[in-house]
């Protein structure tokens, strides 16, 4: 089998981008659908996604800091956008899996385009990021942290984070879908990555060895472009370089893939 | 303006066992060499080679045994299957309603259901909300609108899952069986809307073991075999060469004659 995708194969793969695109009310109301379902009957409801995070983040930073002997005034809010920011990305990666085995009921009735499945992801894990996001103005509350304007540079880093995620999702679903092992090897590689990622710890702990774990780690560059600003501090060009690249590389990818196994998915469900 | 064009389409089903759908068999096929590289990946000829051209006007009867590939060239035709090799062409809006309840979460109201069923099936969110209380009031459902579907019985299960499908009028209508829901009462308004809705869409096909409402409804009749089309042509022929008999009937007034 050839994984070359013919013209017809690129005009019905850009098709499906446009029209999972435009059907944003339909992906908008499915993510909706599935924070719902999962807090239904539940007292808290999708506040419960808030309260855990907070949970981890305050446990964390109280064993952490005593760890690392960090100050915990600097420690904690450090930890909570890391943390935060890191649930976005893992969850969008581990949610990516079963994009489409878990939309079979649709994909295998109706001509939908497969691109909304994607959407629908993202968005869902955007509403779980909403919640989370709460509890970093507390944070920062509690501990007198003031606001400054490299803030806002985590705007540009959260697009350019989403940008990624869409061919993420789309790839990862695609070889997840086809190969049943994927799921439990990409588990692997997120547990991994946490480890290997700045999360927990300071990149200046690492001290030589830091170009080589953070550099080009694809977790330390997307985690770091979004969260470094919210810990005050712009992105260095480099971080901002490779994120560039590995998007341009995501897309060159998973581009010609789409275009050549998008009608196979459904046989593969 | 409706039409589907079925050139040589194919549908070949790989079924991969355990093992043909691992990364490390592919990876073991790959370094190890060719030892039955192929071996353990069987596949299924769902549909060979059928050609196909509906256009506007078109009423088709689907006819032939189970597994002969009835559904899953209604799924062809409804675009979620496309050939494996040969080629599909559909113009216009399809409605399948093979799953009548596709996308219905048991946890939400009636009236969510309404809308995200809405929703996917090609309607705009203001216009789903607008419409809930004729659904619901087709369905009757009354009062459990607001309450959610796993409280409903199978029958408003049912009934709330068909006036949902079939509030929107497509281009193109797809149907495994007809649909008959709920009581007596139910079932007779049901089978108005469904004629309404055959009667507005540019083309009919119509799956069936039932001679009855194949003649009702259509006017050409295709006998899949062995996912291959063995006889194509006028309804009542194609009836008699799947070996059923043509039942007497009175000729309905309202059988469809085309839109």
């Amino acid at each position: 089998m050839s994984l070359k995708p013919s013209p017809r194969d690129w005009q019905r793969a850009i098709a499906d981008a446009r029209q999972g695109l435009s059907a944003w009310h339909v992906w908008n109301l499915l993510a909706m659908t599935d924070i719902r379902q999962r807090y239904k009957r539940s007292r808290v409801g999708p506040f419960w996604i808030t309260l855990s995070m907070a949970a981890f983040v305050g446990g964390i930073g109280l064993v952490y800091s005593t760890l690392f002997k960090q100050d915990i005034r600097t420690y904690l809010p450090y930890l909570a956008v890391n943390y935060v920011v890191w649930t976005l990305i893992q969850g969008i990666i581990m949610d990516a899996t079963g994009v489409f085995s878990s939309s079979g009921v649709y994909l295998r009735q109706e001509a939908m385009p497969k691109t909304l499945f994607a959407m629908r992801l993202i968005m869902r894990n955007l509403i779980m990021f909403a919640h989370n996001i709460i509890i970093i103005p507390l944070v920062f509350l509690l501990f007198g942290i003031w606001p400054d304007w490299e803030m806002l540079l985590a705007i540009p880093g959260m697009i350019m984070l989403l940008v990624a995620a869409y061919p993420v999702v789309m790839l990862i679903g695609m070889i997840s879908t086809r190969f049943r092992d994927t799921p439990v090897i990409i588990q692997n590689v997120l547990q991994i990555a946490f480890f290997l990622t700045p999360i927990m710890w300071k990149v200046d702990q690492l001290g030589s060895a830091a170009p080589f774990v953070v550099g080009l780690n694809p977790f330390a560059i997307f985690l770091r472009i979004v969260a470094e600003p919210m810990n005050g501090r712009a992105p260095s060009l480099w971080t901002w370089g490779v994120a560039f690249l590995m998007i341009a590389l995501l897309y060159a990818v998973t581009g010609p893939l789409f275009a050549r196994l998008r009608a196979r998915i459904v046989y593969w469900l | 303006m409706a039409s589907i064009i079925l050139e040589n389409a194919c549908v070949e089903f790989p079924i991969y066992n355990a093992r043909g759908r691992s990364i490390r068999r592919n990876l073991m096929a790959r370094v190890g060499g060719s030892v039955a590289a192929d071996g353990d990946v069987v596949s299924v000829n769902a549909l060979k080679n059928v050609n196909l051209r509906l256009t506007n006007g078109d009423r088709l009867g689907l006819l032939g045994h189970n597994g002969a590939g009835k559904s899953t060239l209604l799924r062809v035709l409804s675009g979620a299957y496309e050939p494996s090799s040969g080629s599909a062409e559909i113009q216009g809006a399809v409605s399948s309603l093979l799953d009548i309840t596709m996308g219905m979460d048991p946890e939400m109201s009636g009236a969510e259901n309404i809308v995200l069923r809405g929703a996917i099936i090609g309607m705009t969110i203001p216009e789903a909300r607008e419409r809930i209380p004729e659904i619901a009031e087709f369905a009757e459902i009354g009062d459990f609108l607001d309450l959610p579907m796993r409280t409903y019985s199978s029958g408003m299960n049912m009934r709330l899952a068909f006036a949902i499908s079939t509030a929107i009028r497509p281009d193109i209508l797809l149907m495994d069986e007809l649909i008959s829901v709920g009581d007596a009462a139910f079932a007779s308004k049901a089978r108005q809307r469904v004629q309404e809705l055959i009667a507005s869409a540019g083309i009919l096909v119509l799956a069936s073991h039932d001679p009855k409402s194949l003649l009702e409804y259509c006017t050409r009749g295709i006998v899949m075999e062995h996912g291959q089309i063995a006889f194509d042509g006028p309804i009542e022929e194609a009836i008699v060469r799947h070996g059923m008999e043509i039942p007497e009937m009175k000729k309905e007034t309202s059988a469809v004659s085309g839109a």
